[in-house]
C-alpha cells in the first residue's frame, strides 16, 4: 500500500516536471540561440562598418593631399617653385586646402633642399641616400610611416616627383597627423571600442586607447599583421570560437581589419567581447534567472499538484469504500427483507394450518357439547389427530425461527484446531443410524496427512450434518431405499488449502434451481419438511469460517459439495 | 388485508335474499399446497354444510373447475408448478363468473395489486381464521349472484323485447 503510493507519487511527480520542463528548457534554448546569432551578425557588421568607413576617409585623406601635391608639382616648374615667394604662395594655397599640411619643400635630382617653406629652416642640407627620396625617385611619389623626428611631434611626409626637361625634381609636403588621430581616434564604440592603424612593421601610426603607445611597436600585431583584402573580423583569443561561449575575460577581443589603399597600413577596429555583446551578456543573466525562477515554480509546483492529485486519489478510494461499504450494507438490508418476507410467509403457512385444526377442533368440541351423549372414539380421534398436527406445525414454526437465529447469528465463531479424522468419526457416528435404516451406506477417505483445520467445530458439525441430510434425502429421492451411496472425503487441495466434501449418487440439481440453492427460503421439498435456510445458513457459517463453498452437480448423477478452508497454522 | 372499497362494494352487493340457503347453493374449492390445511378445511367446512371441494396444485384446480361449475375458489398465491397468480389468470379467462379470494402468507402491497388487477375479488393473509375467511367466501358467493342475477335480468329484458319466434331462433343458435 505504502509502497504503491510511494510509486504512484514518483509517477505524478516526474510526468509534472518533465512535461513543463522540456518545452521551457526548448524555448529559452531557441530563443538563446537565434537571438545570440542576430546580436553578433549586427555587432560583427557594426564593426565592419565602421572599419570600412574609417579606412576610406583616411584613404581619402590621404589620396586628396598627394592629389594637391601632385597638382602643385605639374602646374608650376621647378625654377617658379624655387623661388622662395612662389613657394609661399603656393604654401599658402595648400593652406587653404587644408590645414594638415605644415611645410613644404622644394628637391633637386641630388637630393639637395633647395628651396623651404614651413616653420623651421631647413634648406640646403641634401637627402640623396635618404628612403623617402630614394622612394619617391623610384616611384615618383612616397607616403611616409609616421615620425617624430627633429621637429618632436608627430607627422609624416608625402612627396611627389616629376620629370622637367629631363630632369627630375621633388616636391614635398610634411603633414601633421593631429587631423588623422583626430579622425581615427574619435571612433568609440561603446565602451571599450576603438580604432587605431599600425604600419606594415606593426607600429603604431595613431595612439591607442591604452597607454602612450605611438610609436611604438603594437603587442598584439601578430594577431592580424598579415596580408589579406577587404575586412577581416575575428576573436582575439582563438580558444574562443564564437559569441555562444560564455567567455568575457579582458583578453577577449572582437576585431575588424582592413589594410589602407593608398598606403600599407592596417587600419583595426577592436571592441571588448564583454562590451560588444553585453545585450547578449544582459540576455544571459535574464534568461538564467528566468530559468532558476521557472524551475524552482514548475518543480514547487508539481511537488504541491502532485501532494493535492495523491490527496484527492486517496480520498476518491475512501469513498469507494465507503460506497462498497454502503452497497454491502444496502445489499445486506435487501436480503433482509427479503428474508423477513420469506420468514413470514414460512411461518405463516404452518400457523394457517394451526388455525384450521384450530376451528375444526372447536367445531367438533361445540358438537360434543350439544350433544355429550353422542361422543364417539371417531371424534377423540380426531381431536387427538388435531392435536397431533397442531404439534407437528408448532415444531415446524420453531425449526424456522432456529434457523433464522443461527443465520442472523454474528457471534465471534469458537475456533480451535480441528483433527479431521475424530471429526469425521463423531459426525458419521451421529447420521449412520438414519442412513442404515435407508439402507445407504456411507464412506469416508481421508487423503494424505490427515490435515488439521483451524474452525468452530460445533459450527463444522452443523455444517457436515446438513450436507449429509441432504445428501440422504436426496439419494432417497433417487434409490429409494437401496443403493445410496455417501462419500465425505477430506484432504489437501493442490494450492495447500484443506478440502472437505460430500458426495452423493442422488437426485442431483437442476440447472434453473442451481443459481438458487443457496437463496434463504427456497426449497424444493414439500410444505413443513424444508425450511430452505439449510444450505444458506451453511454458506454463511463456512464464509465466516474463513472458507469458501461451492457445489457442482448433474442432474439424476449426484451432486457433490465442496468446502475449502485454510490450514490450521497458517 | 384491508382492501380500501370493498366496504362499499359489500354495501352494494350484499343483497342475501332472505330464506335463502347459502350453505347449500354454494359450491366451494380451496387450493394450498398444504396438504392437511386442505385436510383440516374440509373436514370442517363440511362438517358445518358447506360443499367443498379441495385442489392442492393450480393444475388440479383447473382440472376440478372443468368439470364442475363453482362459486367461489380460495387459492393460496405460493405453490409449486403453476403458482397462484397464473391460475388466477387462467381461470379468469375461462370462467369469468367465478369469484376468487386470494390467499397468502407472504402479504406484500404488489401481490395484492398484481392479484386484483387478474380478476380477484379479495385478498386474505394467513393466517386467517375460519369465520373470517367464511365470511369473506359469503361475500364473494353474493357479488357472485347479483351478477348472475343482472345477467338474467338482461337476458330476460331482451326476451321481452323479442318475438317468440327469435327467441327460439336466439336459444337454437345457443346450443
Amino acid at each position: 500500500m505504502n509502497n504503491t503510493d510511494a510509486r504512484m507519487r514518483k509517477t505524478v511527480l516526474f510526468s509534472m516536471i518533465l512535461v513543463p520542463v522540456i518545452p521551457f528548457v526548448l524555448v529559452i534554448l531557441v530563443g538563446y540561440f537565434y537571438s545570440a546569432i542576430s546580436i553578433e551578425a549586427r555587432t560583427v557588421e557594426t564593426l565592419q562598418r565602421i572599419v570600412n568607413d574609417h579606412r576610406h576617409m583616411i584613404d581619402t585623406f590621404l589620396r586628396e593631399r598627394r592629389t594637391n601635391l601632385e597638382f602643385v608639382i605639374h602646374t608650376n616648374s621647378f625654377e617658379s617653385l624655387r623661388r622662395p615667394h612662389n613657394l609661399a604662395f603656393v604654401y599658402d594655397n595648400l593652406r587653404g586646402v587644408s590645414n594638415a599640411f605644415v611645410d613644404l619643400g622644394v628637391f633637386d635630382e641630388n637630393g639637395l633642399h633647395v628651396a623651404y617653406h614651413g616653420p623651421h629652416q631647413l634648406s640646403g642640407k641634401v637627402y640623396k641616400e635618404e628612403p623617402w627620396f630614394v622612394g619617391v625617385m623610384q616611384n615618383g611619389v612616397h607616403i611616409s610611416d609616421v615620425f617624430l623626428g627633429f621637429r618632436g611631434y608627430p607627422h609624416f611626409i608625402i612627396a611627389v616627383a616629376r620629370q622637367e626637361n629631363g630632369k627630375t625634381w621633388v616636391l614635398r609636403a610634411t603633414i601633421d597627423t593631429y587631423i588623422f588621430n583626430d579622425m581615427v581616434g574619435r571612433i568609440r564604440i561603446g565602451k571599450s571600442g576603438e580604432a587605431y592603424i599600425i604600419n606594415n612593421d606593426g607600429v603604431f601610426q595613431t595612439a591607442p586607447l591604452a597607454g602612450d603607445l605611438l610609436l611604438q611597436p603594437d603587442p598584439n600585431r601578430s594577431l592580424y599583421l598579415m596580408p589579406h583584402d577587404g575586412i577581416k573580423t575575428f576573436m582575439s583569443n582563438p580558444n574562443i570560437p564564437g559569441v555562444f561561449q560564455p567567455y568575457f575575460g579582458r583578453d577577449a577581443y572582437l576585431y575588424a581589419t582592413t589594410w589602407l589603399e593608398e598606403k600599407p597600413w592596417l587600419m583595426v577596429v577592436r571592441q571588448e567581447k564583454k562590451d560588444a555583446f553585453r545585450n547578449l551578456r544582459f540576455a544571459m543573466y535574464l534568461i538564467a534567472g528566468i530559468v532558476v525562477t521557472g524551475l524552482t515554480a514548475i518543480v514547487g509546483l508539481a511537488f504541491h499538484q502532485t501532494g493535492r492529485v495523491i490527496h484527492r486519489i486517496k480520498r476518491m478510494d475512501a469513498e469507494k469504500k465507503g460506497l462498497e461499504n454502503q452497497l454491502i450494507r444496502a445489499t445486506r438490508l435487501a436480503e433482509l427483507g427479503q428474508m423477513a418476507a420469506g420468514f413470514a410467509h414460512e411461518i405463516n403457512n404452518p400457523l394457517q394450518v394451526i388455525r384450521g385444526e384450530q376451528a375444526l377442533m372447536e367445531f367438533i368440541i361445540t358438537e360434543m357439547r350439544e350433544k355429550p351423549e353422542g361422543i364417539d372414539d371417531g371424534s377423540l380421534a380426531e381431536l387427538e389427530d388435531s392435536i397431533r398436527q397442531m404439534t407437528v406445525q408448532i415444531s415446524r414454526c420453531s425449526h424456522i425461527t432456529q434457523a433464522i437465529l443461527s443465520f442472523g447469528r454474528n457471534t465471534e465463531p469458537d475456533m480451535e484446531d480441528i483433527r479431521l479424522d475424530d471429526f469425521f468419526a463423531e459426525i458419521i457416528a451421529m447420521i449412520s443410524n438414519k442412513a442404515a435404516v435407508h439402507g445407504i451406506s456411507i464412506n469416508q477417505r481421508i487423503g494424505g496427512d490427515a490435515p488439521l483445520i483451524h474452525g468452530d467445530k460445533g459450527l463444522l458439525q452443523q455444517v457436515l450434518l446438513n450436507l449429509l441430510n441432504n445428501a440422504i434425502d436426496a439419494v432417497l429421492e433417487k434409490h429409494g431405499s437401496r443403493g445410496g451411496e455417501i462419500l465425505v472425503y477430506a484432504g489437501r487441495a493442490e494450492d495447500g488449502q484443506v478440502e472437505i466434501s460430500v458426495q452423493d449418487n442422488g437426485a442431483g440439481i437442476s440447472a434453473e434451481n442451481m443459481d438458487k440453492i443457496f437463496t434463504p427460503f427456497f426449497t424444493t421439498k414439500p410444505p413443513g419438511k424444508g425450511t430452505g435456510l439449510g444450505l444458506s445458513v451453511c454458506y454463511g457459517i463456512v464464509e465466516n469460517l474463513g472458507g469458501e463453498m461451492s457445489v457442482s452437480s448433474h442432474e439424476d448423477a449426484g451432486t457433490t459439495f465442496t468446502l475449502r478452508f485454510p490450514a490450521a497454522g497458517k | 388485508m384491508k382492501i380500501p372499497g370493498r366496504n362499499i362494494m359489500k354495501h352494494f352487493f350484499t343483497e342475501r335474499e332472505p330464506g335463502m340457503d347459502v350453505k347449500k347453493e354454494m359450491k366451494l374449492m380451496i387450493v394450498d399446497d398444504e396438504e392437511r390445511f386442505l385436510y383440516a378445511m374440509e373436514k370442517l367446512l363440511t362438517k358445518k354444510g358447506y360443499d367443498v371441494q379441495t385442489a392442492s396444485s393450480g393444475e388440479q384446480c383447473l382440472e376440478i373447475l372443468e368439470k364442475k361449475r363453482l362459486h367461489v375458489v380460495i387459492l393460496d398465491i405460493k405453490m409449486p408448478g403453476l403458482d397462484g397468480l397464473e391460475t388466477l389468470r387462467r381461470i379468469k379467462r375461462l370462467y369469468p363468473l367465478v369469484e376468487v379470494i386470494l390467499l397468502t402468507g407472504h402479504a406484500t402491497v404488489e401481490s395484492a395489486v398484481d392479484g386484483l388487477k387478474c380478476g380477484a375479488s379479495d385478498f386474505l393473509m394467513k393466517p386467517i381464521s375460519a369465520d373470517d375467511l367464511l365470511e369473506r367466501v359469503e361475500d364473494a358467493f353474493a357479488r357472485s349472484r347479483a351478477v348472475a342475477a343482472k345477467i338474467d335480468e338482461a337476458r330476460s329484458r331482451r326476451f321481452m323485447q323479442q318475438s317468440p319466434g327469435d327467441i327460439l331462433k336466439d336459444a337454437a343458435e345457443e346450443k
